[in-house]
């Protein structure tokens, strides 16, 4: 019998100053040895819930605190947080800031020397070669990318080989590769050391390939908890709380005119093939690539010309970001500019803006030599969207925000453009809010919407849909083609293929601070050793069309769904027992 | 504008930060780095206290050729240095023409010239030191000397946090830089240009410090997460954390150097 190592009962929680409940009569138990998913739209409580598991709520956080938790036999409120984090360690979405020594190896040993524990550094050694970063162990934290102050948060907390781990939102910032290293990780640590793991997670095909059960969260409510299958072919309940469940699962939910599976919906890959092997295809084939116009004589709107660019690191060493760059960007283009982390992709878009000056060659913005001009004197034509939006927050409200450039140039009638903009992205009613203390999203929002309020004629975005729900990335989408209208040329830096696959019309790919591919959706995805190379993963749905061996490869939901017959229920449910 | 740029060039932010890091943290290769921290502080205390009560120029001398000697051999920084030369002139010339306002003349040149040895001295004794002493064995050192566990953290935490400020500020000036437009017209020695940057500097620090404090939350509690306080009240956790501190034969070498030094400027002064 496996015992409980989590138990939630009737846990209710306010914050001070609110009315509203964050936890409002929570149940939950979580077994020894589960790899869970707790999963919830922007807001609906899931950080709180997991902060009660440590006893961070209610030592922490002044409150409300009705009911009780358990973690193993100690109720958590008798117990400090110190004592109870020797057996569940929690890794934070802002996870940089828990990191708090200068080097790694100190860092991962932090812990265990705080609890006084004598084989400190073998734990902290340990750790580190259980995430696979033991290499870089006398680095300095400054000098380590995203990824690897993400592994170093983990094994931070691993190092007191707690019996419980927490991660909040494991791949918010990572690109596709390195998020399948964190979570092999979990994996691996569930499997051979038999601990449990609780994720934060928005992304549905990580919680189909490696979760057993998912919790799902409402307002403060845990609404189920269920094993994975039964969970993700729930499809329009989930959609209903703003999750999309994998695109193979949504597929094969539209597919079906009957809504009974009793056996679940096909969530992974492997079982997206075996369902839609036995589906009728519509003949002929419906789509037509629609080949891109090779732009002619037209005038670019940037062109680089042969651009390297370096840095000095701290150890004085020169770094190549990138070499020899060399193409045009026309007007019109949707252009998506695709890679790992630390292939350059940043760099280019900074380059445009003018925040950082390329070592030599050139680059040219609307025929100025973004070279010689400053920040300002560009931000006329072109304006940088921060992959975290808070750095772009220097006002107290969201109006003054949007009003700042328009007022500095003394546009007249800005108040009108303004009222305007704060309409066009919902942001009316927030108006007199201070950014900072929004929610992910409507941060995100405000950030597109400063931009929109330059009306720049080149608007460029840094990972606009990292750390949102999906829901709310919809949203982002739509504002991408609201900005259209007042913008010629948007440019988006990303890891994200399914924005890429049904946005962009001009795919550049980056390696190492090279462009080593620049074409539309179909010679990108299309072309298995070049995504090899950039590390990249395409979305599901185009990989399961390649699989299926169809003649072309479809990109969305909708082209997928209307290349087969849909069938009865009640034909299929042999095929899929 | 060009003047600006070549200067905003060099001494850009990731520059300072640059500059910054190594003076703090790249120190593990020098003679000084390798001494035991105590030792370091302890002669640091000496050099910063006493010369303030010397008068005589002998000893000055001799205190300040000693710290040329340290500061060469701890390899202090361009920047530090450079610094510390313009602080060192501005203030002899602020105090020789406010002693000119209560009727002092060129002879006040005198007395503020051996003030300023005399800074100079404790100035470099606390360049050179610093250079040498990374954060962590200093915070380390400040614990093993008994200072409560919450300071001797603080110090080594602040100048982990400090490229991340450095670079957050960065960003938030750019921000600025933006969303702005600076003045048309440059003015006399760019003088509009200059009160623009200044404008935006001042400005950026507000956004800097709100954003912090919504950072500290998670550290704090982080820092309760990883048992801190924990080690707060517990001796044995401070023995471990400084196992790693002994005396070596440098370290007696260094001391009784020094002892000599400094008895051979005072026997000096003493005869001449």
């Amino acid at each position: 019998m496996v015992k409980p190592i989590i138990q939630v009962k009737d846990v209710s929680f306010t914050y001070p100053g609110s009315e509203e409940k964050v936890l409002n009569h929570a149940n939950l138990s979580i077994d020894e040895g589960e790899f869970i998913a707790i999963i919830g739209g922007n807001g609906s409580g899931k950080s709180t819930l997991c902060k009660t598991f440590n006893g961070l709520i209610p030592q922490f956080y002044v409150g409300d605190f009705e009911g009780e938790v358990q973690l193993g036999d100690r109720e958590t409120s008798k117990y400090s947080v110190a004592e109870l984090s020797k057996d569940i360690g929690y890794v934070y979405q802002d996870f940089e800031n828990q990191i708090m020594r200068p080097t790694v190896i100190d860092d991962a040993s932090f812990a265990p020397l705080n609890f006084g524990l004598k084989d400190y550094q073998e734990r902290g050694l340990w750790a580190l070669e259980v995430t696979g970063i033991s290499t870089i162990a006398n680095e300095f934290i400054w000098q380590l990318s995203g990824g690897q102050k993400h592994l170093l948060a983990i094994a931070a907390v691993l190092s007191m080989k707690p019996k419980v781990l927490i991660v909040d939102e494991p791949v918010a910032q990572l690109d596709p590769q390195h998020a399948e290293e964190v979570y092999k990780v979990l994996k691996k640590l569930n499997e051979e050391l038999g601990m449990t793991i609780i994720v934060i997670e928005h992304h549905a095909e990580f919680i189909a390939d490696y979760c057993h059960s998912v919790v799902l969260m409402d307002q403060g409510r845990i609404l189920w908890k269920e094993p994975v299958k039964t969970a993700l072919s729930k499809v329009d309940e989930l959609v209903l709380h703003g999750i999309y469940p994998p695109q193979i699962t949504q597929a094969a939910n539209r597919m079906q005119t009957t809504r009974h599976h009793c056996n679940g919906l096909p969530i992974t890959l492997a079982e997206g093939i075996e369902y839609f092997c036995h589906f009728p295809q519509v003949i002929p084939f419906p789509y037509t690539e629609d080949r891109q116009k090779v732009p002619t004589k037209e005038q670019p709107i940037i062109s680089f010309e042969k651009t390297a660019l370096q840095f000095q690191d701290l150890r004085r060493q020169r770094k190549q970001v990138l070499h020899n760059i060399h193409t045009s960007f026309y007007e019109g283009e949707r252009i998506a500019i695709v890679g790992n982390n630390g292939a350059g992709k940043s760099s280019l878009i900074k380059l445009i803006a003018g925040i950082v000056k390329p070592t030599s060659g050139e680059v040219k913005v609307l025929n100025h030599t973004a070279t010689k001009a400053s920040p300002e004197k560009l931000g006329k034509y072109v304006s940088y969207v921060y992959q975290n939006p808070e750095e772009m927050f220097i006002e107290d409200s969201i109006k003054k925000e949007i009003e700042l450039f328009l007022k500095a140039r003394k546009v007249p009638d800005f108040e009108e453009t303004v009222k305007t903009i704060l309409y066009d992205f919902a942001l009316s009613e927030l108006q007199d809010k201070d950014a900072r203390l929004l929610s992910g999203g409507q941060k995100r929002r405000v950030s597109l919407a400063i931009a929109a309020a330059m009306q720049p004629h080149i608007i460029l975005l840094d990972e606009p849909t990292a750390n949102l729900d999906i829901a709310t990335k919809k949203h982002v989408v739509h504002m991408l083609e609201t900005l259209k209208e007042h913008v010629k040329t948007i440019i988006i830096a990303t890891h994200d293929m399914q924005l890429v696959a049904e946005w962009a019309t001009r795919i550049i790919v980056m390696h190492k601070g090279e462009i080593i591919a620049d074409g539309n959706r179909y010679d990108i995805f299309g072309d298995e050793l070049l995504l090899q190379k950039a590390g990249l993963i395409i979305p599901q749905i185009i990989e399961l069309s390649l699989k299926l061996g169809l003649p072309k490869p479809l990109y969305t939901i909708e082209e997928f769904c209307s290349y087969f017959h849909s069938v009865e229920g009640e034909g299929l449910a042999y095929e899929y027992v | 504008m060009n003047m600006y740029k070549s200067l905003s060039d060099k001494f850009s932010l990731e520059y300072v930060k640059g500059e910054l890091l190594k003076t703090a943290y790249g120190s593990g290769d020098t003679f000084l780095g390798r001494l035991d921290p105590r030792t370091l502080i302890f002669w640091y205390l000496f050099f910063a206290i006493v010369p303030w009560f010397i008068h005589n120029e002998i000893i000055l001398v001799s205190f300040l050729l000693f710290m040329l000697m340290m500061t060469y051999l701890a390899r202090v920084s361009r920047l530090i240095l450079f610094i510390l030369c313009i602080g060192l002139l501005s203030e002899i010339t602020v105090l020789f023409i406010i002693s000119l306002f209560f009727g002092g003349d060129l002879a006040s040149i005198g007395p503020l010239f051996w003030l300023t040895i005399k800074l100079a001295v404790i100035s470099l004794a606390s360049v050179a030191i610093f250079t040498s002493l990374d954060p962590e064995k200093f915070s380390d050192a400040l614990l093993r000397l008994g200072v409560p566990a919450q300071v001797s953290f603080s110090v080594s935490y602040g100048y982990r946090i400090l490229p991340t400020l450095i670079e957050e500020f960065h960003k938030v000036i750019l921000s600025y830089r933006l969303r702005g437009k600076p003045p048309e017209k440059t003015g006399l020695l760019y003088w509009r240009m200059g009160v623009y940057y200044m404008k935006i500097l001042v400005l950026s620090f507000y956004p800097l410090i709100l954003n912090g404090a919504k950072r500290s939350r998670t550290t704090v509690e982080a820092l309760e997460t990883k048992g801190f306080s924990h080690s707060t009240n517990n001796q044995d956790v401070k023995k471990l954390k400084t196992a790693y501190f002994s005396f070596h034969r440098n370290d007696y070498f260094f001391i009784a150097f020094s002892i000599f030094y400094i008895g051979l400027s005072f026997t000096l002064s003493i005869y001449y």
